[in-house]
């Protein structure tokens, strides 16, 4: 699913209800917070070179971040690199992983 | 590839928040504003939840503008995760967050992470925050990140292949592109 596309859709699609829903929603989204952090994955999805970060979903620290059931002690992964090592990309990579699951 | 990720994973949904700390708005990137917007992808999907706007609707009639206060977000986020199957957090760029903002930036990640277990941090930064990102996550998992050159190899022969004037481009000039360009990324 695009999220993009999907900030927010009204479930209820009528006629008397329609707009003021959408707006509301709109709204409220937009009042929670005024960053909209969609534009950047947007480009870095587009200029994505296939393979090219997939090493770290094989790494046995990140499965094992990723698979761990509850608790503190490995809820955070730091990719820690200096710029242009690909960090930007692994964190779409990451991203990518839930997102394509989600469906 | 996906699916060996985790035994489960097929079966498991995911919701993923995700945030740029990019230095041009930096000014924007208070925590208040990084931790409304992870609520705002969490609850994206569906209907604004009846807490939302309730709380909204609470403002409004007081008439204040402003978005909601950190620690009424923290609560909000409490409760949307809670009500999510699994939830992950993406921070990228870490350095690139005002140094001012890092700490208390941390520390509500931090306070996520303790009130909500299930959810999963993950954050990138240069390597000088390290000791930031340990200072509140002793135990967190650590990945140097250096440019693979056979990727960067492969990259730019894919863009070289690209090139709208072929015609200009001679093997000299191709090699003499691709030395530098891996020259550059060793140092990285």
């Amino acid at each position: 699913m695009d999220l993009v596309n999907s900030q927010f859709r009204p479930i209820i699609w009528d006629r008397n209800n329609t707009f003021n829903k959408f707006n509301e929603g709109a709204q409220i989204l937009r009042w929670l917070s005024p960053l909209e952090p969609y534009n950047r994955h947007q480009t870095v999805r587009a200029d994505r070179f296939d393979g090219g970060g997939d090493w770290l979903l094989e790494m046995r620290e990140f499965r094992e971040w990723r698979c761990s059931e509850g608790g503190t002690d490995k809820a955070v992964l730091f990719c820690s690199g200096n710029p242009g090592a690909g960090k930007t990309y692994l964190r779409y990579v990451a991203g990518f992983f839930g997102r394509s699951e989600y469906h | 590839m996906i699916d060996s990720l985790c035994d489960r994973a097929g079966k498991e949904n995911i919701v993923v928040a995700g945030i740029y700390c990019d230095f041009l708005s930096e000014q924007e990137q208070t925590t208040t504003n990084i931790m409304g917007s992870i609520l705002k992808q969490l609850i994206g999907r569906w209907e604004i939840p009846y807490y939302l706007r309730n709380a909204f609707h609470k403002a409004e009639m007081e008439l204040d503008s402003r978005g909601p206060p950190l620690v009424d977000l923290m609560e909000m986020l409490k409760t949307a995760i809670a009500s999510l199957p699994r939830v992950f957090i993406c921070l990228d760029a870490l350095d690139e967050c005002l140094p001012t903002h890092l700490p208390r930036l941390l520390d509500s990640l931090r306070v996520i992470v303790r009130d909500s277990p299930k959810t999963r941090v993950f954050l990138t930064g240069r390597p000088h925050v390290r000791e930031n990102v340990q200072r509140y996550f002793p135990k967190a998992v650590v990945i140097p990140i250096s440019p693979n050159t056979d990727h960067i190899r492969d990259y730019v022969e894919m863009r070289l292949d690209r090139d709208p004037e072929p015609e200009a481009m001679s093997e000299d000039l191709r090699a003499g592109i691709m030395k530098v360009i891996l020259e550059k990324a060793s140092e990285l």
